[in-house]
């Protein structure tokens, strides 16, 4: 356990040296400055009032305030499952790649630790550098928010716990890719593919109606089963935040479980690779 | 300690034999070095014996351990050629983790144990320093110090002085021996057969992925047959004499060389010598270089390979003359 501890905290150090880590965490602070200096809430006997950004009124509120934290809430989530899953592949992929470089493996595995745990050490660092990121943002933003209103709505927490998760499933495909080419480029395409694709995934019934043949309808079943399923978590953590019922927790531990397999796969590979 | 049983690696689904059938026993307290040419095996050789590489046939095993086992690397430490640490970390921070990847838990050990090996590579002073800044003399001298952190039984040092200047090579092998004196086990592989021959106890020559030879670098330089007498003789019948009693005779410079069966046959010509009158000042058994040892050993193999081959195609030949 020491030792994949070890591994992790080096690739934390690693991603703070790239200054991947960095960069994610200024607009993260960034963005908590704005919600803590630029918004003013103005409640009176626990009803919304009114809402100054950077000292104008946008106009005359009507909705309640619980809704307003809500709308704010679910706003940062989605940016943080778009924009914020886009930032974190990009500042991760290249670390298991790097690990793979010629000079540098062959130092690490003449170490008395095994290529798994090598491999989850390497993994959870990047997670580490991940989830520090989106819960700073997170807490941060429901902190902010809840002690300027008053309104302390706990479900958008999950939505971090969320984004995390789907992050890890997405990065375990990519610690694959990566195992197998050792190219952080594909990495990214890949986990971007991914991506791009769920929602047409999704929605495959509608692309059935224009293919003839059934062997089409076979693979994009094939590939909705086999690819994490990212649009329908995108729409379990708007869910979430704004409190509205989930219907079917199944893509969250669909998702988990291709997540395992591809890491399986990638700790196999792994394995069998010479250096 | 190491001990490989017809180990062998293919590349290239059997179009490339980096190792045949290599089979090596290394015993502790000493120093080994792995002698070949450019393409010989040498590192693919230490590569599966670290885990980094996996044999395709055969066995090795470190400590009684299968290499594959992460444990077999537990009392054995590393310096790869051409090692790539992490450029972002200082030198003292690459110990710090190379120490917490072999086992060191404690932080004072590990802080004990790195100033000790900085200041005995004279890398002190340069421990806050991240290591991008560091040239190819110091990288190694940092290389060789996270090599003996966790202070290992084993150690695998390949091309340990290069890039290294003299002064630094010097230091090096001294503390090579310091190790051995120690009762450290080294394996060396090295193109620099001089700093070989001056260290190690005993070598092996590998060459196209087959083992030619393991002996002692005494068995290798010395040889029961040769001998060389420092003795003035001028008397070209009493040479003729000699030439005749022994397998053969040279002269050069005041001395005698001559190849004899046993010693038995070097008495025999000692004794017509101080018949003559002829006053012997030494006998000493002709000592060759190891240089000149691996070269004799290559060309032989060389020449081994070109009969095999000539052999072949006249066999080949043949049957298709038969056929």
């Amino acid at each position: 356990m020491a030792k994949i501890w070890a591994v992790c905290f080096y690739t934390f150090r690693e991603s703070l040296a790239r200054k991947t880590f960095v960069t994610f965490f200024i607009i993260s602070s960034i963005t908590l400055a704005l919600f803590l200096f630029a918004l003013n809430v103005d409640i009176v006997d626990g009803a919304l009032r009114g809402i100054a950004v950077f000292g104008n009124e946008p106009g005359r509120i009507n909705f309640n305030l619980g809704e307003f934290v809500r709308t704010i809430e679910t706003g940062i989530a989605t940016a943080l499952f778009t924009g914020g899953l886009f930032l974190s592949i990009f500042a991760t992929a290249s670390l298991v790649p790097n690990m793979l470089q010629k000079g540098h493996v062959d130092w690490l595995l003449s170490k008395p630790i095994s290529r798994t745990n090598l491999l989850i050490g390497r993994f959870a660092g990047a997670l580490a550098i991940v989830s520090f990121n989106v819960f700073y943002l997170i807490l941060g933003t429901w902190l902010i928010l809840s002690i300027k209103t008053g309104v302390w709505h706990v479900p958008f927490l999950i939505s971090g716990v969320l984004i995390v998760v789907i992050f890890a499933v997405l990065y375990a495909f990519m610690v694959l890719l990566g195992i197998l080419v050792q190219n952080s480029a594909v990495a990214i395409m890949g986990a971007y593919l991914v991506i791009f694709f769920s929602p047409w995934l999704y929605q495959r019934d509608r692309i059935y109606a224009l293919l003839s043949e059934r062997i089409y309808q076979i693979l994009l079943d094939g590939l909705y089963y086999l690819t994490p399923r990212t649009f329908e978590f995108g729409e379990i953590v708007t869910r979430s935040v704004l409190g509205q019922p989930v219907m079917t927790w199944e893509p969250v531990w669909h998702s988990v479980l291709i997540g395992l397999f591809f890491f399986g796969l990638a700790i196999y590979f792994f394995h069998k690779k010479d250096f | 300690m190491i001990v490989t049983r017809d180990l062998s690696r293919q590349f290239n689904r059997g179009r490339v034999k980096a190792l045949r059938e290599v089979s090596i026993t290394v015993n502790p307290g000493q120093i080994f070095g792995l002698l070949g040419p450019n393409g010989a095996g040498k590192t693919t050789f230490i590569k599966i014996l670290l885990g980094i590489l996996h044999a395709s046939s055969g066995q090795a095993t470190l400590f009684d351990y299968p290499v594959s086992s992460p444990s077999a690397r537990e009392k054995v430490g590393y310096l790869p050629e051409n090692h790539r640490f992490p450029e972002f970390l200082t030198g003292a921070a690459v110990l710090d983790f190379s120490a917490r990847l072999s086992g060191m838990q404690n932080k004072q050990d590990r802080t004990d144990r790195a100033e000790k090996l900085l200041k005995c590579v004279n890398m002190w002073e340069w421990r806050s320093t991240k290591i991008k800044k560091y040239s190819k003399g110091m990288l190694q001298r940092l290389g060789l110090a996270q090599s003996m952190l966790h202070d290992p039984e084993l150690i695998f040092l390949d091309e340990p002085t290069d890039g290294v200047d003299p002064i630094g090579r010097k230091e090096i092998r001294d503390l090579l021996l310091e190790l051995k004196a120690q009762g450290k086990t080294i394996f060396l592989n090295s193109h620099l057969l001089s700093e070989v021959e001056m260290i190690c106890d005993e070598v092996a020559i590998l060459h196209k992925g087959k083992l030619l030879r393991q002996s002692t670098v005494r068995e290798l330089t010395t040889s029961d047959q040769r001998f060389q007498i420092h003795a003035d003789i001028k008397n070209e019948h009493l040479l003729e004499r000699i030439r005749q009693s022994s397998n053969a005779l040279q002269t050069a410079n005041g001395f005698l060389e001559v190849v004899v069966s046993n010693v038995v046959q070097l008495n025999s010509i000692i004794d017509m010598l101080r018949s003559e009158q002829i006053l012997i000042q030494s006998i000493q058994p002709y000592r060759q270089s190891l240089e000149d040892s691996f070269v004799q050993t290559i060309q032989g193999a060389g020449a081994a390979d070109f009969n095999e081959l000539l052999s072949n195609q006249t066999a080949t030949a043949s049957e298709a003359h038969n056929g």
